[in-house]
């Protein structure tokens, strides 16, 4: 579980390089202006690539923090575990 | 294997901001989105010391991007499907019933000709590299998926007659399908993407396009000469040991893939890439070899011949020095991984690649790498005379060398020396822009120009441009020297006086000659020239030292008689005084 978490860690410093990478497990939508939905694609397509998962529409639209990306990625890993 | 996201991203983050910008149009009709990443880190990788800033257009308008594309180096257009008539995406509902194919077939030639036209209007000022569309057609024909529709041959064929009728255009590069095909072999549609952000391609798939596309942006200069060895490379068995009737190429010895190696050699030679042998044999069985065996490279084909017992990387020197041109310029094919060892450490820039005699698939894989390195735009004149050039400079300069330094005037008017002058600008002259490009020693300053500088450039009213071609008695040397510059008429092109005697000036920007003319006393011709013709007073040279640039140093040092450096002049009567009395014939071509 630690090991998703650094990767992801990973992923939103490629995608936020402006990132201190201590700030990145509190960071939202709502508190990083760079962002913006552009940059949303870009790491979910990150994140994507890394763990091999397809994130649907639907689901891509409620990921908007770091927080609720782990869960997410946690989630889809178990399932696929199963 | 393709760069991942991820990759592409750090390796454009990483890109230094004060390199000197690489400005690329990314023109499409989708988002371009991750493409546009992936084309930046292909670029950067690709040129190292640039930084490159792609720019993108309006999505839904290609043919708008296209007519506002200005101020770049390159434009990349990718049209997929939906540019030829939406009905063909995923993102509008025109209907896919059987009745309207006709219409869409109708549609794609009204696109075909508006894509032409607007694109080749771009490619006059602009190097355009095009690419067809890649994504599988949607399930729009009435047919199973297996089998082939009338609709789709058709619409495939029309798409193939279009990427034809533009490759015949100057400036503008086709990507291949085929290449494409051996990098991007996995699914290309992304469903999702395409339909959430337009973006349609998946990200393995957005990688190897942008891969493809950035080898075209800027052709990288092909490489000049290979130099191949002989037994278990050029032929199959050791020629020492199982003689002239030993060694095969052929499918019943199982040395066919010898003979498919041959064979792109041999057209190699014929597209101009020098070729010559560095063998550890017998000169002479090597001889009879070719005599009685008649291979596919021809004797002809090759020079020189560095067959000894002697070690390869002193083979490897003589042949650079015969060819005047430097390790980094040239492949070394060997089945001796100790020979290419032994090349590499005494010539660290030669590609060194080894022969893989035992296994033809590898050994095929070579041959397609070599094709890569050897790959031009289009084969030149001067393409053919090369090898043959060489050749008859090689008995030049041993003709030279009997005569007294003082009857050397008289030799040059015994070889029949005839340089023709041409100052046509138009249309581009890619092997004028190719001399620039790569000739290193009788180089002005070393400066390097893209298409779309170049052509500006000359465009201006002011600019001179002279070509220079040269044939004597050894033969012909085609093109071999580019002169550009600015006549500045007592004033510069801001209208302040840039001489208060009011002289009119000829400032020399750009000027190379190719090594193969060198000795021939051409350079004193051309400025002698540009004196007569452009009744011009002095000569302003915008010379650099560079690394590699002595020939140009001590010609300006000796018609001057003084050290060349920076923004160095001469007059007429400086020039008059020093020069050697003409001895070619000089004629102007007639187109200008």
């Amino acid at each position: 579980m630690a090991e998703i978490e650094s990767r992801l860690v990973n992923c939103f410093a490629t995608a936020f390089p402006e990132l201190d990478p201590q700030e990145i497990p509190s960071v939202s939508m709502g508190s990083l202006a760079s962002w913006d939905s552009l940059a949303g694609i870009t790491l979910l397509s990150l994140i994507e690539e890394e763990f091999d998962i397809s994130i649907s529409p639907d689901d891509a639209a409620g990921l908007v923090s770091f927080e609720l990306i782990l869960d997410y990625v946690r989630r889809l890993s178990s399932e696929v575990a199963k | 294997m393709t760069m991942k996201l991820a990759e592409a991203l750090k390796v454009v983050q990483s890109v230094r901001s004060h390199a000197p910008p690489l400005q690329v149009a990314l023109l499409c009709g989708f988002t371009p989105l991750h493409l546009e990443t992936f084309l930046r880190a292909h670029l950067s990788k690709l040129f190292p010391g640039r930084a490159p800033n792609v720019q993108t257009g309006l999505y839904g308008d290609l043919i708008g991007n296209l007519q506002r594309v200005a101020g770049v180096s390159a434009a990349v257009v990718v049209i997929e499907w939906p540019d030829l008539d939406p009905r063909l995406g995923l993102r509008r509902l025109g209907g896919w019933e059987p009745s309207q194919l006709r219409d869409i077939l109708g549609e794609v030639n009204r696109s075909r000709d508006l894509l032409q036209s607007s694109m080749a209007a771009v490619a006059a000022n602009t190097p355009l590299v095009v690419c067809f569309p890649t994504l599988p057609l949607v399930p729009l024909s009435f047919t199973a998926l297996s089998r082939a529709s009338e609709f789709t041959l058709e619409l495939r064929s029309r798409v193939a007659s279009f990427s034809a009728a533009l490759s015949h255009l100057p400036g503008i590069r086709i990507a291949d399908p085929q290449r494409l095909d051996g990098l991007s072999s996995s699914r290309r549609l992304d469903v999702n993407s395409d339909l959430s952000a337009g973006f349609p391609y998946t990200l393995p798939h957005a990688s190897a396009l942008a891969e493809v596309l950035a080898g075209l942006v800027l052709n990288p200069p092909p490489k000049k000469g290979l130099i191949t060895d002989l037994d278990d490379t050029l032929w199959r068995g050791i020629l020492g040991e199982v003689g002239v009737q030993g060694i095969s190429w052929d499918l019943d010895n199982h040395s066919q893939i010898h003979a498919l190696y041959q064979q792109l050699l041999h057209s190699l030679a014929a597209s101009g890439t020098l070729i010559a042998v560095a063998s550890k044999n017998d000169l002479s069985l090597v001889k009879e070899a070719f005599a009685a065996r008649d291979p596919i490279l021809r004797e002809a084909d090759i020079f020189p011949f560095e067959v000894h017992w002697g070690a390869k990387s002193e083979s490897v020197a003589r042949i650079l020095h015969a060819w005047n041109i430097s390790a980094e310029d040239v492949v070394c094919v060997d089945d001796s991984p100790m020979d290419l060892a032994e090349i590499k450490a005494a010539h660290t820039g030669a590609e060194c690649v080894l022969f893989p005699r035992e296994n033809p698939q590898a050994a095929y894989d070579l041959l397609e790498r070599l094709r890569d390195w050897f790959g031009k735009d289009k084969i030149s004149q001067e393409d053919g005379l090369r090898a043959a050039s060489l050749r008859a400079n090689a008995e030049l300069q041993h003709d030279i060398k009997q005569e007294s330094p003082g009857a050397l005037s008289d030799f040059f008017r015994q070889i029949d020396g005839k340089l023709t002058l041409s100052s046509q600008k138009q249309p581009l002259d890619s092997r004028s822009l190719e001399l620039v490009n790569k000739t290193n020693q009788f180089n002005l300053n070393g400066r390097r120009f893209q298409e779309a500088e170049w052509q500006n450039w000359l465009n201006a009213p002011d600019a001179v441009f002279l070509t220079v071609s040269y044939r004597d008695k050894y033969g012909p040397l085609g093109k071999i020297a580019v002169i550009a510059g600015d006549l500045l008429d007592g004033v510069n092109v801001n209208g302040a006086t840039t001489d208060s005697s009011g002289k009119r000036q000829l400032c020399i920007r750009t000027w190379v000659m190719s090594c193969r003319a060198f000795s021939r006393l051409i350079e004193y011709e051309c400025i002698r020239w540009l004196f007569a013709k452009l009744d011009v007073d002095e000569l302003e040279f915008d010379f650099l030292p560079t690394a590699r640039n002595t020939p140009m140093q001590n010609f300006l040092r000796q018609v001057r008689n003084a050290p060349a450096e920076p923004h160095c002049r001469l007059s007429r009567a400086q020039f008059l005084q020093g020069c050697p009395t003409s001895s070619h014939v000089v004629e102007e071509s007639p187109n200008g």
